[in-house]
């Protein structure tokens, strides 16, 4: 299986910055620096289909291209590493293996935006990470891979590391520029976007971690090779997927964009764990709907999932089996939700409360019937807040309601949650 | 232009408009809580939800969504109508819902929508919230349970104000709006948190439990404190004004107040106002009728005739100065008449008149949100006119305004984005304003063909950036960069304060600052010029209405000399209290003393009708009808809210009264007063009273531009002593603010203001009683220890009576003293 985020990877030890220029490290930025205008390579980026691998699923070139070409000061490129969202590690596996490919690519991207400082966002707890991070920048500066006259050439760019004070809402592109400005990360009303007014007001572009560590691949290979890598037809590229629940091993492995979910679970980690049998999973992190056994055959890309009722989101697959209860489930993401919300809007910051208590009602045994037209109300109406936080939310509720409303409705009529003696 | 359909209505709206703005101008009302025209949209209420066909199914909030073109937009269906009252459930879930003893209802935006939504019963419940309650200041009552989290507070504190005592503290929901490590509250005290919270979370507790909203009659008015010319409306009940009541829709500042302007109300219906005549016998005041006093008083005016002197504060409305001029220079024939005494307000009446030909500052105050750079004397611009000091705010955040500010000390707007403050030595204000108008010259950057430039540049050469370094303590590099720099931007306006704690801010630092504008070619041209600001709401009216000696007459404070060595046979004192506002107050007080014959009339028995032989009780702005003109002149109408306390009448019955006893001609009313001034006075010329309406009148000004050369005056140095600084505190205004509730709970003490190394060399902390001395006298003050100040100077507001700094000044800018404790 073609590896392009791993195939740096030592598997007790991070790569360092020798054996990944020996593997053919920053030769794609060499190659966009020497050969290539920034639009080429914004382009190549376009061409080669990659999509956000943060949890929307935006066209990365398509991003870039709302960057105005023709403002005059100073434009801005955030790495999004801020990774919260529950169940999602792979940024962190990413970084902890190989910093470098990230560094390129920031570096790449910043070429083709024409952006002089970049800043990674980095999730605080992430020690190791931004470790690694800094000693592969300082390596890279002193190589000349970065700094004034990136290897003679006109381009100059720094990175910037910055560690988040820690709060999941900075994950939110805007919250995360309000963050990074030393603000409350409140998000920012949009229009207008990050694109034509973000950081200090200039023109910027959020990125993912993996999104970008993705760039060099596609520079050095081209986009028809990229596109090639994927499973289904539509799709481009490879996808780290991290999993987590009730699997007998699980990882966080890289495969091609578009492989079946089923695969994933029954392959790549080994399957349920012994005398436990699948029930649901969540497919993409902790805002996305919960799928069912009906759905296993999907195959892992933003549009099939979708299809189906829910998203890709950031490839954080938590799997669950009979033995779990789908509304405790729900209710101890719902929990963190209603914490992490940042307060600005009144959907967001009463509703997520109310969520969560008519939830816990349901578990404790208390429900009632009118309770289930009250939390789809709210699946509803949470969509009208301010920022994608509260929808996202809302998603695991959205299918706990759409593919388990039995399991909910069992819970009111025998006044207790059915898994619990 | 965008067009657009807004509920099948065509709209077209300019492109920056929002759906908000749209529906609003054709009259379509979309439900808001979080929204303010004066604030930068928020979107967190989402009480604004409408549907916009092209963005179909999901609902958009209109206060945050730009219009497009050919946007069909729909603000009630079944789904926004749900969508809406969900808010509101959500809202009231946690709400206290104490409304029958909340202030704020009746003017509730919660309970007014509530109402409208028809919201009878909550499909939810939940517990309420417990925040304890901040009653820790006597001015703003923080009730963070009754809290919707709409943001304005936090807001508008920090988008106009400039202060950002509140932000939003910790997630979810137990987010709430709260002050720095959520402890009490400590700010300006403007209040305009109060004016925007949409519910009874913030609220005026001068106020509290003492009227229903619905109760009170609401008058509009404008403030008599500072010279702003902010429009209020009085908020009356049972005769006495209770508050004043926040109208987005009024004057230039929509509705945006200051602590003295919301505050400090309470001098109206205070119980020390005079009610009645007094006449003094045997050293005592006797309670006396109208008619005694005021044949007492005509009689020694008569004899005095023209060694009359008189003194009038510049609180008193237009039609009452032209009473006074008419009585004291008219019928008595005496032009020793005067106000602010003398000097205070000369940088109109001899500044601007030898610059621009006219007693007014070219520009308004629009201008400084229209122009590129600002050029501040003095950072007390912003205490002096708190208002003003919101539209800097403004111009340099929101417009992009770069500030400068030339200075004796550090100010709040010092802290603006970009602001540069050049502090100099206290008094060499005159040398450094002459060092740009040298480098403008010197540099080629003064305009063509500018009449008098040779002469000019004569008589500056002298004042050199070098030389004017040396004198001034700032570097000559600064200084070039900041004429440099005045002269390149496209727009350029000075502001410059004036007023009675402001010796040195006289007719030639005027003259100088005109110079700057003239060189340039900034006059008569928006969003430039000069704005001279003067201290009282009526300080324009008085210098428009010659309310100072025009033929050799005495002037202020020569005219209490005057009262005192006989050349004053009579003293007439109109509402100004010179034993506490003129400089050297034993020297005053003496004069006082041995004057023949004084009358004061005033609304309290002030320090200086102490000493008068008869006192008339005059009226507040709140119980008469008239006209105040304001920096910029803008005239404006009051309205008698409340009737008169006790016996008390109205200067204009006073003035009216002796000037017909007198023999002079009896007016009407105050309309037929305003009819003759627009007849006589060519700038209110063709002015009706009722044709000011609610906006009032901004007057014509036609500047001629005259360059004159001011020598810089000799600036006092003594090794040992400190340079002392008189001004106006942030919280007050001239005298009349010490019977402002609020004024004097947040600043109710005299204070001096040492830098810190002064304080730490003498052993001074904040707080101490310390005494300040000079040749003249000496006081004991409460020392105040703060970073603005550079070394070697002290500064000292002037508004109080007890331990006044007039006791050590003697009208000079800067005072040598001696510190200690």
């Amino acid at each position: 299986m073609e590896q392009v985020l791993f195939r740096h990877n030592r598997p007790d030890r991070s790569v360092t910055f020798e054996e990944y220029c020996a593997e053919g490290g920053f030769d794609a930025l060499k190659k966009a620096l020497t050969a290539m205008t920034p639009d080429e390579v914004q382009q190549t980026v376009i061409d080669s289909g990659l999509r956000g691998r943060g949890g929307a699923g935006f066209p990365t070139g398509k991003k870039w291209s709302f960057v105005p070409r023709n403002l005059p000061g100073p434009r801005w490129l955030i790495c999004n590493g801020d990774e919260m969202e529950p169940g999602t590690y792979k940024d962190r596996v990413l970084l902890e293996k190989n910093p470098f490919s990230l560094i390129e690519g920031v570096t790449l991207a910043s070429y083709a935006l024409g952006v002089r400082h970049a800043f990674i966002f980095l999730r605080r707890d992430y020690e190791t990470a931004a470790a690694n991070l800094q000693a592969g920048i300082d390596a890279a500066k002193k190589a000349g891979l970065l700094g004034e006259r990136i290897l003679g050439t006109e381009f100059s760019c720094d990175i910037d590391l910055h560690l988040s004070a820690g709060r999941y809402i900075c994950g939110e592109e805007t919250a995360l520029i309000n963050a990074l400005e030393g603000k409350r990360p409140n998000p920012r009303q949009k229009p207008p976007f990050p694109a034509v007014k973000g950081l200090w007001g200039g023109p910027t572009v959020v990125n993912n971690v993996e999104t970008l560590a993705n760039v060099p691949a596609i520079i050095a290979n081209g986009a028809a090779w990229f596109k090639g890598l994927a499973r289904n037809p539509e799709g481009a590229g490879t996808k780290l997927f991290c999993v987590s629940g009730s699997v007998v091993n699980p990882v966080c492995i890289e495969l091609p964009i578009g492989t079946p979910l089923r695969e994933i679970i029954d392959q790549a980690c080994g399957g349920l764990k012994p005398g436990k049998k699948f029930k649901a999973c969540i497919p993409g992190g902790a805002s996305t709907q919960f799928l069912s056994e009906a759905h296993l055959d999907v195959p892992m890309d933003f549009d099939p999932v979708v299809k189906v009722g829910s998203r890709l989101g950031s490839g954080a697959i938590i799997v669950f089996d009979e033995g779990h209860c789908l509304v405790e489930a729900t209710l101890n993401l719902i929990k963190f939700f209603a914490r992490e919300s940042c307060g600005w809007c009144t959907p967001c910051r009463e509703g997520l409360q109310f969520v969560k208590e008519i939830l816990e009602r349901i578990e404790r045994g208390g429900g009632e019937e009118r309770d289930l037209d009250l939390l789809r109300d709210h699946t509803r109406f949470l969509s009208y807040a301010f920022c994608a936080f509260a929808p996202g939310a809302m998603s695991p509720l959205d299918g706990l309601l759409a593919n388990f409303e039995d399991e909910v409705r069992e819970h009111i009529t025998r006044k207790r949650c059915p898994l619990k003696g | 232009m965008v067009n657009l359909t807004i509920d099948n209505t065509q709209v077209t709206v300019a492109k920056d408009a929002t759906i908000f703005d749209a529906a609003k101008s054709v009259g379509i009302k979309i439900p808001i809580l979080c929204h303010d025209k004066k604030l930068h949209p928020f979107g967190g209420c989402r009480m604004c939800l409408v549907e916009v066909e092209q963005m179909k199914g999901r609902l958009i909030p209109a206060c945050t969504t730009p219009v497009t073109e050919g946007m069909i937009v729909r603000t009630t269906t079944d789904e926004i109508v749900k969508a809406r009252k969900l808010v509101l459930e959500l809202l009231l879930l946690k709400h206290p819902l104490d409304c029958p003893v909340c202030d704020a209802a009746g003017d509730c935006d919660l309970q007014n929508l509530t109402y409208e939504y028809k919201v009878n019963c909550n499909q939810f419940s939940d517990e309420k919230f417990n925040h304890a309650i901040d009653y820790e200041n006597p001015l703003i009552e923080r009730d963070m349970n009754r809290c919707i989290h709409c943001g304005k507070c936090a807001r508008i504190c920090d988008e106009i104000v400039s202060y950002g005592a509140y932000t939003f503290i910790n997630r979810g929901i137990e987010a709430k709006m709260g002050t720095p490590f959520d402890g009490p509250l400590s700010c300006e005290f403007c209040g305009s948190c109060i004016s925007v919270c949409p519910v009874g979370a913030l609220i005026s507790r001068p106020f509290k439990f003492k009227a229903r909203w619905w109760a009170l009659n609401k008058v509009k008015s404008v403030c008599s404190y500072c010279g702003t010319g902010c429009q209020l409306t009085l908020g009356v009940k049972d005769n006495k004004v209770l508050t004043t009541v926040y109208d987005e829709n009024q004057g230039f500042h929509n509705g945006q107040l200051c602590t003295r302007g919301r505050f400090a109300y309470q001098f109206v219906n205070s119980d020390n106002r005079l009610t009645t005549p007094l006449i003094k016998k045997n050293g005592k005041f006797v309670e006396a009728g109208w008619d005694e006093a005021l044949k007492l008083v005509s009689e020694k005016l008569g004899a005095a005739k023209g060694s009359v002197g008189a003194l009038t504060t510049a609180h008193l409305t237009n039609e009452e100065l032209f009473l006074f001029e008419k009585l004291f220079r008219g019928t008595l024939g005496s032009d020793n008449i005067d106000h602010s005494a003398g000097y205070a307000h000369a940088a109109l009446t001899e500044g601007a008149q030898k610059a621009f030909g006219t007693v007014t500052s070219p520009s308004e105050i629009a201008d400084i949100q229209k122009t590129n750079l600002l050029l501040v004397i003095k950072t007390d611009a912003y205490e002096t006119h708190p208002v003003l000091g919101f539209e800097i705010n403004l111009g340099v955040k929101r417009q992009g305004v770069s500030l400068r500010i030339v200075s004796d000390k550090k100010g709040k707007i010092s802290r603006l984005p970009g602001a540069k403050t050049s502090v100099h030595k206290p008094g060499t204000e005159i040398a450094f304003v002459n060092a740009l108008a040298n480098v403008i010259i010197a540099e080629n950057l003064a305009v063509a063909g500018v009449a008098g430039l040779d002469q000019l540049k004569a008589a500056l050469a002298d004042y050199t950036p070098e030389k004017v370094a040396a004198v001034t303590g700032v570097a000559a590099e600064e200084i070039v960069a900041l004429a440099k720099e005045y002269a390149a931007a496209e727009k350029a306006l000075i502001m410059l304060p004036i007023g009675l704690g402001y010796p040195g801010h006289d007719a030639a630092l005027a003259q100088a600052v005109a110079n700057l504008a003239i060189l340039t070619g900034r006059i008569g041209k928006e969003g430039s010029g000069l704005l001279i600001m003067g201290e009282k709401n009526n300080s324009q009216g008085a210098a428009d209405l010659g309310i100072y000696p025009k033929n050799g007459g005495l002037k202020g404070a020569a005219i209490i000399d005057g009262a005192a060595n006989g050349q004053v046979k009579a003293l007439f004192i109109a509402g100004e209290n010179p034993v506490v506002s003129y400089p050297n107050r034993k020297k005053v007080e003496a004069a006082l003393e041995k004057a023949e014959f004084v009358v004061v009339s005033d609304l309290f028995l002030t320090e200086t009708a102490q000493f008068a032989d008869v006192v008339l009780p005059a009226v507040s702005f709140a119980e008469k009808n008239g006209t105040f003109t304001s920096v910029g002149r803008r005239v404006q109408q009051i309205n008698k809210a409340v009737k008169p306390a006790g016996l008390a009448k109205s200067d204009f019955e006073i003035l009216n009264d002796l000037n017909a006893a007198l023999s002079g001609k009896r007016y009407g009313n105050v309309a037929e007063v305003f009819g003759e001034i627009a007849a006589t006075v060519p700038a209110y010329q063709g002015l009706t009273l009722s044709g000011l309406g609610d906006e009032g009148a901004v007057l014509p000004v036609a500047p001629a531009a005259k360059l004159n050369a001011v020598a810089a005056p000799a600036v006092p140095a003594a090794a040992g002593k400190l340079a002392l600084v008189t001004g106006s505190a942030l919280y007050h205004s001239g005298t009349l603010s010490r019977f402002g509730e609020g004024p004097m709970y947040v600043c109710g003490d005299a204070y001096a203001e040492l830098s810190e190394a002064d304080a730490k060399a003498l052993k001074i902390e904040e707080g101490d009683a310390i005494t300040v001395k000079s040749d003249v006298g000496s006081v004991s003050l409460k020392a105040k220890v703060g970073k603005r100040l550079p070394a070697g100077v002290v500064f000292a507001p002037y508004h109080f009576a007890d331990a006044s700094i007039n006791t050590v000044t003697d009208g000079a800018a800067v005072t040598l003293v001696t510190v200690g404790k």
